[in-house]
């Protein structure tokens, strides 16, 4: 039971990680229907940039992770401009090669300013975790945890209950009637970049005192948080938290108690069996209905 | 005299084309070329750039010296992307230059292992870092090792555990890749002959996120010691960090990544009384201090394998090249084989009939950060 126990909580905590990735992911999707292949270089931009201000610069952990975070709002406005904004009228299909595009060019910037060396991020809290009876909580997954649940409960009342989530929703159910309605089309979509790299920012700083900070940390986890937005139904909020809390705990539990080598295998295994038998996710709407 | 049009076109081609032949004979007598695959891009970029450091190191001392056959010598330098198309690409762009004499291939079993057919059709000499035993046991002519394979250090992190630390209840954790592979089966070898067969066999996926599983598993087994073989810093840092906070806290004897600078760095205080079989330890003789010096000069960091075994690579190549007096690949490796009694700085080098240049390694501890070396376990056989 304490094995138990210990594995449901790292499988929350990397699932919460999947989730917060996926939760840009979704944004985006929804708001321009294409898939943001940079989301995971997101999150490795913002802890970079946490290592720049908090560690080289020695600024105190706070303001670092503000400013870091003020930072990504600033990307996510130039990566709309830069990468979206003069596709925006041709198909999918060029503007997701463009994200693709400005993740490689991304990583090799990180790589060229900041060298190919791994960083350390020192966590939020002094203590790295408490014992609570046979289970061992690390301070910075619960700290995951809890963004999660706020981001959800953020999510849900900024997208139902303020003006400006309602448009967003609009927007990116049906453009030109938005557009018809007057709101700003643009604006809209400018807002759900700079969301989706705040969002994948906080994902990576979060992160990073775990997994260290390397140019490769956004792909690892970004390839997964993909896997969870379709596992939860692609275009959809919640399910991409369900889907990354479900990724998460399925590989820890199937590493354990099936194959630790295979542990990737199983998170791609149940992507498998979703798009067989589930293409639309678990909550996902029917994909006939999107077409 | 009359020319026809023929005899003028080829003149006038003759003519066009000689500058740059003459150019290109030029180019290929004014210097020795050794060509590098190595990662310039990709999860071991780091170690890449400390493996240039070392080949570079090596090649200016040698060029100090009169360089080779009366040339400089001149690296060519090719990314591997730190994968296995990555290697077999940048080695064919290498071997494309006709000019180049000899590689230096990569420290990574798997992407020897993913070279070895195309070293074989160039027939040149390789020098590798690859530890897995069978590289050079294949029948492959070509490969020759200048670090000591995972059979020693399986061996001598058994005989450490067993012998000096007197534990005999074994945990191995293990990547799945060629390296972590080939040494977790060697180490299991080991111990098995020394009478203390493992009592749990664990592998991992390379860049995993998340070690608890495999820190539970040696947990459960009962374990009170730990053999680890872990190919990537950071796979390492994450597994320490876990198996401390997880309450495991046995002895701990590590193949080299164990007490490679950056898992230093990385894990912290999680590593703080781990032993490593290092075959780089700047203490172990007086070449590895002379080595450790002048790198500490030139790049104002700490040396490991990572630099060391390209320095002696390239150390030894040329002393082989200058002996056999011929850039002619057959001499160059009888005289690489013929090297006997050689201070490198990873060890005493004494080529066998496979082309395994080291036979042991030392063993150092982890001292509250500070690497320090603790003793050297040769075999003779």
């Amino acid at each position: 039971m304490d094995l138990v126990l210990q594995l449901l909580f790292t499988g929350i905590g990397i699932g919460a990680v999947y989730a917060l990735v996926a939760l840009g992911f979704v944004l985006i999707f929804r708001a321009t229907n294409v898939v943001n292949f940079a989301q995971g270089e997101f999150s490795m931009v913002a802890a970079y940039l946490m290592v720049v201000f908090s560690v080289d610069l020695g600024w105190p952990y706070w303001l670092s992770f503000l400013i870091a975070l003020a930072g990504m709002a600033l990307f996510g406005v130039i990566f709309n401009l830069g990468v979206y904004y003069p596709l925006r009228h041709r198909t999918y299909l060029p503007v997701i090669i463009a994200t693709i595009g400005a993740s490689i060019l991304l990583s090799n910037s990180v790589l060229a300013i900041y060298g190919p060396q791994p960083q350390v991020l020192q966590g939020w809290f002094d203590t790295p975790g408490i014992q609570l009876g046979p289970v061992y909580l690390d301070s910075q997954y619960l700290l995951i945890i809890g963004v999660t649940i706020l981001l959800v409960l953020f999510n849900f009342w900024f997208f139902e209950k303020t003006l400006l989530g309602k448009k967003l929703q609009a927007t990116s159910q049906d453009k030109e009637m938005a557009s018809l309605l007057g709101i700003s089309v643009s604006t809209m979509i400018m807002i759900t970049f700079i969301y989706s790299a705040v969002l994948g920012g906080l994902a990576g700083i979060l992160v990073a005192p775990v997994l260290f900070v390397s140019i490769q940390m956004g792909s690892t986890i970004a390839l997964k948080a993909f896997a969870a937005t379709i596992i939860g139904g692609f275009g959809d909020v919640a399910g991409a938290i369900v889907g990354g809390l479900a990724l998460g705990v399925i590989e820890t539990f199937g590493a354990a108690y099936i194959s630790v080598p295979y542990k990737d295998g199983f998170a791609f295994l149940v992507l498998i069996a979703f798009l067989v038998f589930r293409p639309q996710g678990i909550f996902g709407e029917r994909v006939a209905e999107k077409a | 005299m009359k020319l026809t049009r023929r005899e003028f076109s080829a003149g006038l081609a003759a003519g066009l084309a000689a500058p740059a032949l003459m150019r290109s004979a030029w180019a290929q007598g004014a210097t020795i070329k050794i060509g590098m695959c190595v990662p310039v891009t990709g999860p071991a970029a780091e170690q890449g750039l400390w493996a240039q450091n070392g080949a570079k190191l090596a090649l200016a001392a040698v060029n100090k010296a009169g360089g080779v056959l009366g040339k400089q010598v001149e690296l060519v330098i090719e990314d591997d992307q730190t994968t296995n198309p990555g290697i077999v690409l940048a080695f064919s762009k290498l071997a494309a230059q006709s000019d180049i004499v000899a590689f230096l291939g990569s420290i990574r079993s798997t992407q020897v292992q993913a070279m070895a057919p195309d070293v074989i059709k160039v027939g040149k000499p390789v020098m590798i870092g690859g530890t897995n035993p069978d590289l050079t046991h294949s029948g492959n002519p070509w490969l020759f090792r200048f670090r000591p394979n995972d059979n020693y250090s399986g061996r001598v992190i058994a005989d450490f555990g067993v012998t000096t630390l007197g534990k005999k209840k074994w945990a191995i954790v293990h990547s799945t890749d060629a390296f972590g592979t080939a040494g977790g089966k060697a180490l299991t070898e080991a111990l098995t002959k020394l009478g203390a067969p493992p009592v749990l066999d664990q592998g991992y996926a390379n860049q995993s996120q998340d070690f608890t599983p495999v820190v539970l598993a040696v947990k459960q087994s009962g374990a009170d010691v730990l053999g680890t073989y872990f190919t990537f810093e950071n796979d390492l840092g994450i597994f320490a960090r876990q198996l401390r906070q997880l309450g495991v806290n046995i002895p701990w004897v590590g193949s080299p990544s164990v007490v490679a600078v950056s898992s230093t760095k990385l894990a912290g205080p999680a590593l703080f009384g781990t032993y490593g079989v290092a075959d780089f330890a700047e203490d172990s003789s007086d070449t590895a201090k002379a080595f450790g010096k002048s790198y500490r000069d030139a790049y104002k960091t700490a040396p490991d394998n990572q630099s060391a075994w390209p320095y002696d690579a390239i150390t030894i190549l040329s002393a082989a090249i200058n002996k056999a007096g011929s850039t002619d690949p057959n001499k160059i490796r009888d005289a690489i084989l013929a090297t006997q009694k050689f201070a490198g700085a990873e060890g005493e080098y004494n080529f066998d009939k496979n082309g395994d240049g080291l036979h042991g390694y030392n063993v150092v501890k982890n001292d509250k950060g500070k690497i320090v070396y603790d003793k050297h376990i040769d075999f003779n056989d």
